[in-house]
């Protein structure tokens, strides 16, 4: 057992959520993630797995318990939380480009507004970027003339504009016609391959054996189990076979 | 060609309808014994009349060169010198006595119908900006989470809703306009502005509250503060999808401004109300009237259409 607390850049102890209707959606869940691994979060629906990701970059509030992204405090009330999403990109199942504007402008949009970076700076990252998600020629299409696989790439390499230090999935192919998962997974696993941290929330078990580093099982909002990706499928935990046996 | 040819029946059917409209209207002063004076109409628009300028004294006229017409005093006044003038009344030479007319003057004077446009448009213009501003604060009050915003909203929108204009107008002029010493065009602004700004509040809330949450995350998530992501990412987004009732609400704002003639601002609506009572041609008057509002909110409609137009690049 490696002592991960000093290197891990994501340190979430004892997180409790509960909704303002009263649904206990996250029930004492810890979870360290080291700089430049790959977690990959699985379970069934309903069990907090959105609920957790998007607890990271304070999208959700949590009720009780810590979390530190690169040893800043979310909980803390004088951390700047937009600072801290800065650092944590998110890409969603549902893309959410913002349709007013190019893909190019999606990209570049935050660059500008936030960092402050010159339009002209902003826009040549943003190309590059383009280009790096292999949309070099779309980019000034709006995102209602781009087909699922292309907009949810344009939303990584959104995401990607503000040098995030880590990146958060959402499902990012559970809306996708089967045709495109793969061109979205190819990004992701590129992104992997240069070493960004991702926690990616998915049902594509092809990609937790692949590229995960650690894969996490929730149930009814606990953390039931987190294994290497050859010993957690080969394990006989029973409410993960029981999962499995469902999904797969 | 079946649907063509009923296309075609439909239209000759509308025409028809019209022209029989039409007739009606000049049947109904018939039989009330109306003669129409559309003539007495234009020059309460645009007055090109001609003034005569006639002599102050007697004595003689000279022409100059340069076309300049000089008459000099027989009794030692100073001389009086015309530089322009459209048409020559007396030769080079001639005697004048006191009161001859010397020049006509054609001078183009804005009718009182044009300065009553001019006047609506005014206050339409200025209490437009003003609603748009107070509309969308109190939009984003009614759906700010912090509860005083909220209930002050809700108050602000459901009282001006629930009382009608004319009352309010009289409220700002004769209450708050007496109080704050405001003259009547700075309370008829007031008076309109909150009122539309109240309507304006409601688009901009539903506006805001049809686009879908996923976008504010996005932007939050990208490192915008609130203001940034409104700004940037859902104002625009809900102005697109407002544009067509706020359309109807700038309509309403131009057709409005007419109640505020009973503050004696003299817009469009009071011009008319004073046209009619020099020219005995009511009918006429308040159909020219009809016609100069048209042509202001037609004016407005056609200018929406063609934002919504550009704005729809991104569909
Ligand atoms: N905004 C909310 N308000 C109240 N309850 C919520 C809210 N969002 C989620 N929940 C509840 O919290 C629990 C966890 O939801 P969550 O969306 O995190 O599940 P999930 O694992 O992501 O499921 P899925 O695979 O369907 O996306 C569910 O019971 C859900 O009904
Ligand atoms: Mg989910």
């Amino acid at each position: 057992m490696t002592n991960r607390t000093d290197k891990s850049i994501i340190q979430a102890r004892n997180i409790e959520k509960i909704y303002p209707n009263g649904c206990h959606a996250l029930k004492k869940v810890s979870l360290d993630i080291n700089r430049g691994e790959v977690v990959v979060i699985i379970g069934p629906s309903g069990s907090g797995k959105s609920t957790f990701l998007r607890t990271l970059n304070q999208l959700e509030t949590i009720s009780d318990g810590t979390i530190h992204i690169d040893e800043v405090s979310l909980t803390d009330r004088k951390t700047n939380i937009n600072k801290v999403r800065e650092e944590v990109g998110m890409v969603f199942q549902s893309f959410n480009l913002f349709p007013h504007k190019t893909a190019l402008g999606n990209v570049a949009l935050s660059p500008i507004k936030v960092k402050k970076k010159p339009r002209a700076v902003a826009e040549q990252e943003g190309r590059e970027l383009l280009k790096k998600v292999g949309l070099a020629e779309r980019m000034n299409n709006y995102p209602s003339h781009l087909s699922g696989g292309q907009q949810q790439r344009v939303a990584i390499a959104r995401a990607l504009a503000m040098h995030p230090k880590i990146m958060l999935f959402d499902e990012p192919t559970s809306a996708l016609d089967p045709e495109m998962v793969g061109e979205v997974l190819d990004v992701m696993k590129s992104l992997a391959r240069d070493g960004m941290t991702m926690v990616v929330v998915t049902h594509e078990m092809g990609f937790a054996r692949e590229v995960a580093d650690r894969v996490v099982f929730m149930e009814d909002g606990e953390l039931v189990f987190e294994e290497s990706p050859e010993r957690f499928f080969s394990s006989d935990n029973p409410r993960l076979q029981r999962f499995l046996g469902q999904v797969l | 060609m079946e649907k063509q040819s009923h296309l075609l029946l439909w239209k000759a059917v509308f025409v028809l309808i019209i022209i029989g409209l039409g007739f009606g209207i000049y049947a109904g002063s018939k039989s009330i014994d109306y003669t129409w004076r559309w003539e007495r109409i234009p020059q309460y628009i645009i007055n090109t009349e001609a003034t005569t300028v006639r002599a102050p004294f007697d004595g003689t006229a000279t022409i100059e060169k340069g076309n300049r017409l000089v008459v000099t005093s027989d009794y030692g006044d100073d001389p009086l010198v015309i530089k322009k003038f459209d048409n020559l009344l007396v030769g080079h030479g001639d005697l004048v006595f006191e009161g001859d007319p010397l020049v006509e003057v054609e001078n183009w004077n804005i009718g009182p119908l044009t300065w009553g446009l001019v006047m609506t448009l005014q206050l339409s213009v200025v209490s437009l900006v003003f609603a748009v501003v107070i509309g969308l604060f109190a939009g984003l009050a009614r759906i700010s989470s912090n509860p005083a915003l909220r209930y002050l909203s809700i108050t602000y929108i459901e009282l001006i809703r629930g009382t009608p204009l004319l009352v309010q107008i009289f409220i700002f002029y004769f209450f708050i306009g007496t109080v704050l010493d405001l003259d009547r065009f700075t309370a008829g602004v007031a008076a309109l502005s909150v009122f539309t700004g109240a309507y304006i509040a409601e688009i901009v809330r539903s506006g805001i509250q049809s686009i879908s949450p996923g976008q504010m995350e996005a932007a939050r998530s990208l490192g915008m503060n609130y203001v940034q992501a409104m700004v940037n990412v859902i104002l625009p987004q809900a102005f697109k999808r407002t544009l067509p009732p706020m359309a109807g609400q700038f309509i309403n704002l131009i057709k409005d401004s007419s109640l505020v003639s009973v503050i004696s601002i003299t817009d469009l609506t009071k011009a008319g109300r004073e046209v009619v009572s020099s020219t005995f041609a009511p009918f006429e008057v308040w159909f020219a009237v009809a016609l100069m509002y048209l042509v202001l909110t037609g004016a407005l409609s056609w200018a929406i259409q063609r934002l919504e137009k550009r704005l729809s690049a991104s569909d």
